[in-house]
């Protein structure tokens, strides 16, 4: 049992911003939407302001001392007392998080906490009364998103956590402001929107505000400042959108798995080391989408999982092709006749190699052997490639095509295991069965037909932030 | 089978005592507090006379045929009563009272009465029935000679269906352990408008009130700092045979904020001007003392906040068409008070009705009305103003804002004015039909602000302290 030693607040709601604007120049704009963020942030330093502790019965208000409904919390209560309160319905979570709490993985827990606003109990009295303003001008008006993240140790008293918590609101609105006055067209305004990364560490788990509705291609001079403020790579793409950290609280919607070998007990071969595919793809297989391509369709479906990934790292818009769309790009390449859409002919690691290059601009190298057992010697080549481009693997050779996430080599002895995902299988999205019936597992070299020659597909990582 | 009614005996007291002269018609309302499995009615009031007679007020003319009852005037004034009725009590249906002959007709005039009553007062109202509200209305015949009862049902939501009975039963004091549940909610509603005519403002407003009654409607409340589910009870623990209540129930109302859809960039409006909707509206319920659910207290105090701020602004903006249309121009300053509610407890009863007073009326005025449409005699000294501020106060209490208890953080408590709202004494001026002396001075004070005697003592000048600008930052 991992004692969690860390918890982390995140705070959601989202706040009313009007302003009136009759002019457009710049500074008139900046100083009118400057008073209006700074009434913004009054409100949310207002003791009308109240902390609704998701899954409990617990409500409090910071800026009124710590008020609580529940007897017994104050703002002495720590972390971990307060978790006490904190109720979460069996029924929300699937199989996939129960099996979660047992492994190693020591997720930091998450307490999420909606905003809202106390109408009653007013600080002053006064008559309620009508006001008007005559004058022709524009009504602006916007709910900002707020969403701030303040992580804390278990021991310490909600009475600081709450503090930090509207001072990271506060700071969130200057940055919405700073946002919103770049990126301003007139008096369109666009709405800040906030995304959180995962980094590694030192920098941990940071905040960073965009403009909604401008792609990520244009906010590319944003990013650059960013990298270069927190000492990122300048080759790797770590904050665009779609890098935004997936809280383990917040379930995928779409229906697929995101990268069930996290889910697995690596077997410890000594004197070997790890090079595992670095991010998250999805786990794509025979059946799924209503498309019944079983006996056909496993290179195809390889393919998906390989697009995946560059999309949910952020390095192309483009959803995962369906088997039709990749029978297209092929035709339009010249690969393959008019009549090759809507059969259900195989495809190779070429096949493969071209749809990437057509579809989403990927380059990707091919590595042949000639016999299945020589890929036990290709233990250099894929450290390599798992170190540096970090992609998954399309393998086809035989009859059979599969994904390889990762390897266990030793440099030495030339130990060698495959992280293999199989995209054979028909069932559902059940991690428990995927992961113990070996569908994502570890195989020995002898899993490759030993007689049978193979090419490999090895996607490159476009260097770009 | 049927509904039950457990009428309060004062009712029936009420329903004898009014004498019909022989071959003659009487109208009237019945007001209670409705329950999934029963109502109880613990007000009657007869529809007032139309037309006061120069000579003898109390003289009514008599009301032959049932043809005569005039619907209109019927479910006007069930408008108005439903003006005066807090939250929790409500028009439940109408009584007839007609000589022997007239017994079946008068069951088709309760029907249409009944349905008018409940579409009048309906129309206009920033929530609707929901499922778990109950939707039978109550049509009471009496037969003048016989004193006989019948008692039916009508379902408001279907015009089809057919009238059902209904058990009528009398009980003393019905109401005399209600609990009430009560609060102060501060306003604070901000919409753009149009143009400056009256309709485009009344319309604008009353959309912009429709989203910030959505907002209640769907808020969360807390009764005694615990949150209202749905099958909570109001008291918790409550023994059988004890009759101590919890005298204070404290009731929160928190606002949701949420982003509902998604945008990618702020909404802009031209518009002519800007209508802001600010100050504090007191607001209360009263609920049964028989194991009271939580949840219907919670609805019918939102409900209730939201009726105050629909019903004022309607009354508001009525009156100001009644004087455009009496040849004043309909001046609709920078800033207006809207009526100020007062609260009186009707005699013998466990709940207080409430009145809406303009900013130039008095205790005398709201006694006035209530006897007209509610036909109750409240004593003068009984009408309660302390409940809200009146306009011509002090609004901030200067010691409470810079002071402690957090900052001075809401522009209208920042500025550089302060809002004192005298006005120009002395002459007297024509509001709406009646004809007003010089504002009184307003009498209590709300328990939260210290007062200043010094600055009550002045007279009156208008003053205009603050600059266009800083009414900008209050709006």
């Amino acid at each position: 049992m991992v004692v969690e030693k860390h918890v982390m607040f995140r705070v959601r709601g989202g706040l009313d911003f009007t302003c009136q604007l009759d002019r457009t120049d710049e500074s008139y704009v900046k100083q009118t939407l400057g008073k209006a963020f700074e009434s913004v942030r009054s409100a949310v330093r207002s003791p009308s302001l109240v902390f609704g502790v998701q899954n409990s019965p617990v409500f409090l208000w910071p800026n009124r001392s710590l008020q609580a409904t529940r007897q017994g919390v104050t703002e002495n209560t720590t972390c971990r007392e307060l978790q006490q309160h904190i109720q979460i319905n069996e029924g929300d979570s699937g199989k996939r998080s129960s099996k979660k709490k047992d492994k190693k993985d020591g997720t930091t827990s998450i307490i999420n906490v909606d905003l809202l606003t106390e109408v009653t109990e007013p600080v002053l009295c006064s008559a309620p009364m009508l006001f008007r303003q005559e004058g022709k001008h524009h009504f602006v008006k916007m709910k900002l998103p707020a969403d701030c993240v303040v992580s804390a140790h278990m021991d310490e008293t909600i009475g600081d956590v709450c503090t930090h918590l509207v001072e990271a609101l506060c700071t969130q609105l200057t940055n919405m402001e700073e946002v919103v006055l770049r990126h301003r067209s007139g008096t369109s305004l666009p709405i800040p929107e906030p995304f959180h990364f995962l980094l590694p560490e030192p920098v941990g788990l940071i905040t960073a505000v965009y403009p909604a509705g401008v792609p990520d291609t244009q906010l590319e001079p944003v990013r650059k400042e960013l990298h270069r403020r927190l000492e990122l790579p300048d080759d790797r793409s770590c904050m665009r959108r779609a890098n935004a950290y997936h809280f383990p609280d917040e379930p995928y919607r779409d229906g697929y798995l995101r990268s069930p070998h996290l889910a697995l007990n690596h077997p410890s071969l000594e004197g070997t080391k790890l090079y595992l595919v670095q991010g998250i793809y999805s786990y794509h297989h025979y059946m799924q989408d209503r498309m019944d391509d079983n006996g056909w369709g496993c290179a195809y479906r390889s393919l998906q999982t390989i697009c995946s990934w560059f999309q949910q790292q952020g390095y192309v818009e483009r959803v995962v092709p369906s088997h039709k769309e990749i029978q297209q790009a092929l035709v339009d390449v010249g690969d393959k006749p008019a009549s090759f859409v809507g059969s259900r002919q195989w495809i190779g690691s070429i096949e493969v190699q071209a749809v990437l290059s057509h579809l989403l601009g990927i380059t990707s190298k091919i590595l042949f052997v000639s016999q299945g057992s020589d890929l036990a010697t290709k233990g250099r080549e894929l450290a390599n490639h798992f170190s540096t481009e970090g992609t998954p693997i399309m393998i086809g050779g035989g009859v059979l095509a599969h994904t390889i996430l990762g390897v266990m080599w030793s440099e030495t002895s030339g130990e060698i295991k495959f992280l293999v995902l199989d995209p054979h299988y028909t069932g559902g999205e059940d991690l428990q069965v995927i992961t113990d019936k070996g569908w994502c597992g570890w195989k020995g070299p002898d899993f490759w037909d030993q007689r049978a020659y193979y090419n490999l597909c090895l996607p490159q990582r476009p260097r770009a932030i | 089978m049927g509904r039950g009614y457990i009428v309060d005996d004062s009712v029936e007291k009420y329903l004898v005592s009014l004498q019909t002269a022989s071959l003659s018609s009487l109208t009237g309302l019945l007001i209670g507090q409705s329950l999934p499995q029963r109502d109880f009615v613990v007000l009657a009031v007869q529809t007032p006379q139309k037309a006061k007679s120069e000579s003898d007020p109390s003289e009514r003319k008599p009301v032959h045929s049932l043809c005569d009852i005039d619907t209109e005037w019927v479910t006007q004034h069930a408008k108005q009563v439903s003006w005066t009725l807090p939250g929790g009590l409500s028009v439940l249906g109408v009584f007839l009272i007609t000589p022997p002959d007239l017994e079946k007709e008068a069951q088709n005039t309760l029907r249409r009465l009944v349905f008018s009553v409940e579409k009048l007062i309906s129309k206009g109202r920033l929530w609707s029935l929901n499922e778990d509200d109950v939707s039978e209305r109550v049509g009471l015949h009496i037969c003048s000679k016989t004193r006989r009862a019948v008692c039916r049902t009508f379902d408001v939501q279907d015009a089809k269906s057919s009238a059902k009975p209904a058990d009528w039963k009398y009980q003393h004091g019905v109401s005399d352990s209600w609990l009430v549940l009560k609060c102060s909610v501060e306003l604070h509603v901000r919409f753009p408008t149009p143009d400056i005519t009256l309709e485009n403002l009344e319309k604008s407003t009353k959309v912009s009130l429709q989203k910030w009654g959505n907002q209640i409607e769907s808020s969360i409340c807390l009764v005694n700092g615990v949150r209202v589910s749905s099958d909570s009870e109001l008291i918790s623990g409550q023994k059988k045979n004890t009759k101590a209540f919890p005298s204070n129930l404290r009731a929160q109302i928190l606002i949701h904020n949420v982003r509902k859809e998604v945008r990618t960039c702020a909404s802009v409006q031209v518009c002519g001007g800007v209508l802001a909707l600010r100050g504090v509206v007191h607001c209360r319920a009263y609920i049964h003392s028989n194991k009271p659910k939580a949840k219907q207290a919670a609805e019918a105090l939102k409900r209730d906040i939201m009726n105050t701020v629909s019903y004022r602004t309607e009354m508001f903006f009525e009156d100001l068409l009644m004087s455009e249309a009496d040849g004043e121009r309909g001046i609709l300053g920078q800033k207006q008070p809207l009526p100020q509610r007062v609260f009186a407890s009707v005699p013998g009863a466990g709940f207080c009705v409430c009145d809406y007073m303009f900013p130039d009326e008095g205790t005398a005025e709201v006694k006035e009305r209530l006897k007209e449409t509610l036909d109750c005699d409240i004593p003068e000294e009984e009408v309660d103003l302390t409940q809200e501020v009146i306009a011509g106060e002090l609004l901030l209490d200067l010691t409470d804002s810079l002071g402690g208890g957090g900052n001075p953080i809401d522009p209208l408590f920042n500025l550089k004015y302060i809002c004192l709202c005298w006005t120009v004494g002395g002459n007297p001026h024509k509001h709406g039909n009646h004809t007003h002396t010089p504002h009184k001075l307003s009498r209590g004070c709300t328990s939260t602000t210290s007062r200043n005697p010094a600055i009550h003592t002045v007279l009156q000048c208008h003053l205009h302290l603050c600059s266009f600008y800083s009414l900008c930052q209050i709006i």
